[in-house]
């Protein structure tokens, strides 16, 4: 009757973004709220001369205007990092401050310098153009390897040649160059996974609120997690007490990783609040958000790999900088280093591994996680590189992969996959999903195809990624191993009203991913209820006991298991109420479609009346506490483990170089199910965003450090009519160590999507005997400038 | 941003490098130019309202010309600022006297952008910069059909 689990339940919450009712932070109004406009750098690197404020604030309706020097005046500290990563030689890395405004020098195009508080917005801003800085422009460094040569400007002065850590992963480095250097071949590789951009829907916004009356603070704010936002505010940057703040993340439009972290705007709003005792809000502009939100990937690698006579990988050996831009955000030294050099066993048996790093400080926007963090670059390394060898080694890309394959292992029967970068894969089946996918595509007919379109004139080409990610972040004591300064663990609560109506109070945070529905449809199955009994709360501290917030693909594995294990105190619970109402032992009692039910009688009592006994509690279990309310903290195991194998195929106009997305096929393996329809809709997206990375998207930087496509006009996002109509399918291998069975599913799509797409290309490509690689994004010019060359 | 080209005047080098070296004359002909005062030799403020693509602004700032190889050349160093962005160019002019009464002008030169102005439309912005070019370089042939029609 009431089995929701596997059923694509319409999402509940979309009644009212529908309706245009959603509630977003800039939709809040206070009263008595003012306005804040941030003045920024429009250079990379410049110390500030000047800076003269008295035109600004005699305009009429500005209320005050603060600066760098008033910041560092009441000895607020900057916004702190999250994530340690220590120097080969065991040095913690280099961790410069990072004010909420600067006082002395901009250290990127963005940086803030200067907050107007105004009746309205544009008079904030129309202050912010009247105030007068005098800049001395520096030299900048945007390019991450270049920034670590000699003679480059430093964007810190306190870390030589912009080196914020140097870092290594896997197998000593003597063992990869001696499998190397007695492999059969070597495939080299050196490329430019390209910045983007995460260009969320809703722009960031924040409102601080200090009321005098009650000496408490409340931030509004665009967060994906206001838990840990709250932790950073009050302990890190303003020495507040924690219990007198209240974080709110109301209705998010979207994040991708970028409203993962805490940001200088949400400390400054009430810092700002404190002083004035007013509400203030903040909220970015477009132009602004592209400047100032944290972008994603930006390495530049050399790889590579051998191979014996049969194909089999011997060894593997990367050398990459990571731009980690001008400050260290919330969770930047994580990115390149545990989130992406643990990744590069990938699917496949490679004996021996080895990753050299660096984290590069330049005069740009700070790096953190975009959708997949790391995953994705390691995946483009691997699926470039098997491409790239299948082809120098003349065999078939879809069988090297598979001639690679680590063999299938449930995690139960069997054990975990041990990898030789530290992790343990939990379950999985990889030749099943590439097997799939290979049907869907019609491999068997396609190369026939593509010879035929060949001599026509049409440039045909298919492209392969099997991926691998690491999600459902994370068990505290590994990361906390690695350097992750706080537990990533999740809470959920379950209080059971009178009624048996069910409130749950997650900390995890939806900004786009359907929890309402998701975690209400597990709710309803496992307490045998209706869809409709159950609430579900997140995003406000005053209601949510704590949470880590959501990214990571975590939510269900994570944060869904910590509602399970409240269900099941829930259930205990309820059995114990039961068996003294039925006048039976609880062990003979079995609960089922929302009843508990003697076993073989047809005595039951249902979960309704449990729940008013529980708060009516006048014929009741002696020694049992009233009520129907608990919470749980679930710490994973594991890391969960989603896998896949996604096929494009394209067709490149020999003409113009315009790339045309023919099909794309995507057979992912995320685990257990609960809503395929929300599974679907996060695969799709994420394939949006991983084809846009390989056909659209890069911030591109100047050599002065000026991001020059900062706007909708420059920087092309993937539209609706650039995409086939995706066919994807699932193979379900249940993650071994969660109670739901799940792996996530929030960033696969982002994950596999992108070297397909490439590899398409330089497939379709073949007839021309390109020899370089091409860079993304692969613009129309660049796929010309190719064919011509 | 690449500032390059080059138009020819039916005029001697000298009397186009003499128009060229009058602020009067400069700031009637270039475009959006609604200030240009001498403050020291060979270094004026200029102050301009130009629509560059998709944004518009009001620029203040220093124009200095160097380098100056009379009828030949000069180097033309230009600092404005504005609320949308930056500019900083150094421009080299050359003049060539092709024939009798024909002069080639060439430019060649670089600018930086900053702020708003760099990360908004600098993909239309060398289109913009040439038609601008285009109307400073009819301006400057209208103002020397006028010159010759009432010589001073």
């Amino acid at each position: 009757m009431t089995n929701y689990i596997g059923k694509a339940v319409k999402r509940v919450e979309d009644k009212r973004f529908l309706t245009g009712k959603g509630r977003y932070t800039d939709d809040i109004v206070l009263p008595g709220m003012l306005h804040a406009y941030i003045v920024r750098s429009p250079y990379a690197h410049a110390k500030i001369i000047s800076i003269d404020t008295s035109a600004a604030e005699a305009m009429e309706g500005v209320v005050k205007v603060y600066t760098g020097k008033d910041i560092a005046d009441s000895g607020v500290g900057g916004v702190p990092c999250g994530w340690q990563i220590n120097f080969k030689n065991g040095d913690p890395m280099k961790e410069p401050p990072h004010p909420l405004l600067v006082a002395d020098k901009a250290r990127y195009m963005g940086d803030g310098v200067a907050v107007v508080i105004a009746d309205t917005r544009e008079i904030a801003r129309d202050a912010g153009d009247a105030i007068e800085i005098e800049w001395e422009e520096l030299p900048a460094v945007a390019h991450a390897k270049k920034a670590t040569e000699a003679g480059q400007p430093l964007v810190h002065d306190d870390a030589p040649n912009n080196l914020c850590f140097d870092w290594e992963l896997g197998n000593p480095k003597e063992e990869v160059d001696k499998a190397l250097s007695h492999a059969h071949h070597v495939t080299t590789l050196e490329f430019t996974n390209q910045r983007v951009i995460p260009n969320a829907m809703e722009p960031r916004s924040a409102i601080g609120h200090f009321d005098e009356s009650t000496d408490k603070y409340t931030l509004y704010t665009t967060s994906q997690n206001p838990h840990l936002t709250r932790l950073l505010l009050c302990a890190f940057v303003l020495g507040i007490p924690e219990h007198r703040v209240r974080v709110v993340a109301p209705d998010v439009g979207g994040g991708f990783g970028s409203k993962i972290f805490h940001y200088a705007e949400e400390a400054l709003m009430i810092w700002c609040s404190q002083r004035l005792k007013v509400p203030i809000k903040w909220t970015s502009d477009r132009s602004e958000a592209f400047m100032t939100d944290a972008h994603g990937r930006d390495h530049v690698t050399k790889a590579e790999m051998g191979f014996d006579k049969e194909g089999h990988i011997v060894g593997l050996r990367i050398n990459t900088h990571a731009n980690l831009g001008a400050y260290l955000s919330t969770f930047a030294p994580a990115v390149p280093t545990w989130l992406h050099g643990t990744l590069l066993q990938g699917l496949y048996t490679t004996p021996k591994i080895h990753i050299d790093l660096c984290g590069v400080f330049t005069h740009t926007t700070p790096v953190d996680a975009y959708r997949g963090a790391g995953r994705p670059e390691a995946t483009y390394l691997l699926e470039r590189m098997m491409d790239v060898a299948a082809l120098e080694m003349e065999m078939d890309p879809a069988e090297l992969r598979v001639k690679n394959f680590i063999p299938p292992f449930d995690g139960v029967n069997e054990p975990g996959y041990q990898t030789q970068v530290a992790l343990q894969y939990d379950s999985g089946d990889y030749h099943a999903v590439l097997k799939r996918a290979l049907e869907m595509v019609g491999y068997d007919d396609f190369r026939k195809e593509q010879a035929e379109a060949r001599k026509q004139g049409k440039l045909l080409g298919i492209g392969f990624s099997t991926y691998i990610e690491a999600c459902g972040i994370a068990p505290s004591a590994v990361v906390g191993a690695l350097g992750a300064r706080a537990g990533l663990y999740e809470v959920g609560q379950v209080r059971v009203q009178p009624t048996g109506k069910v409130s749950v109070y997650t900390g995890a945070h939806s900004h786009g991913q359907g929890h309402e529905t998701t975690f209400a449809q597990v709710v309803a199955d496992r307490l045998g209820i209706p869809l409709d009994d159950v609430e579900i709360v997140h995003g406000d501290s005053e209601s949510v006991a704590f949470g880590m917030g959501t990214y990571g693909s975590r939510s269900l594995a994570v944060g869904g298991s910590a509602i399970v294990k409240s269900l099941d105190k829930i259930i205990d619970k309820g059995a114990k109420i039961a068996a003294h109402k039925l006048e039976a032992a609880e062990e003979d009692l079995e609960f089922a479609d929302g009843k508990w039910t003697v076993k073989g009688t047809d005595k039951s009592i249902a979960f309704g009346d449990i729940a008013l006994t529980a708060y009516v509690p006048h014929d009741y279990p002696e020694g049992l506490e009233p009520g129907m309310d608990f919470s749980s903290f679930y710490d994973p195991a594991n890391f969960t483990y989603p896998y896949g194998a996604h096929i494009a195929v394209v067709e490149v106009d020999q003409d113009t170089g315009q790339t045309k997305l023919k099909r794309f096929i995507a057979v992912d393996d995320v685990g257990n199910v609960i809503n395929p329809m929300i599974v679907d809709g996060q695969i799709h997206g994420g394939l949006a965003q991983g084809i846009g990375q390989a056909l659209f998207e890069g911030a591109m930087y100047d050599e002065n450090g000026q991001l020059i496509n900062g706007s909708y006009m420059d920087y092309t996002m993937p539209r609706a009519d650039d995409l086939p109509s995706f066919e994807i399918d699932r193979t379900v291998t249940p993650c071994p160590h969660n109670p739901l069975g799940v792996k996530g599913a929030g960033e696969a799509g982002c994950i596999g999507s992108t070297p397909a797409v490439v590899n398409a290309v330089m497939d379709a490509l073949r007839p021309f005997g390109i020899k370089k690689d091409l860079e993304m994004p692969l613009t129309p010019e660049r796929v010309w400038r190719a064919m011509h060359s | 941003m690449q500032l390059k080209g080059s138009h020819r005047f039916p005029a001697s080098a000298h009397t186009i490098f003499n128009m060229l070296m009058d602020a009067d004359t400069l700031a009637k002909i270039t475009p959006g130019v609604s200030t240009l005062e001498a403050t020291g030799e060979d270094t004026y403020k200029a102050i301009a309202n130009v629509k560059l693509g998709p944004v518009s602004g009001s620029f203040s700032g220093d124009l200095e010309v160097a380098d100056k190889v009379a009828p030949q050349s000069f180097l033309l160093k230009i600092k404005q600022n504005s609320k949308i962005g930056n500019v900083s160019a150094n421009v080299q002019i050359g003049l060539q006297e092709v024939g009798p009464e024909e002069t080639e002008l060439s430019f060649d030169g670089k600018a930086n952008l900053s702020g708003l102005l760099a990360r908004t439309g600098q993909r239309v912005l060398s289109g913009v910069a040439n038609t601008l070019t285009k109307q400073f370089f009819q301006a400057l042939e209208d103002e020397l059909s006028q010159t010759r029609q009432h010589p001073a």
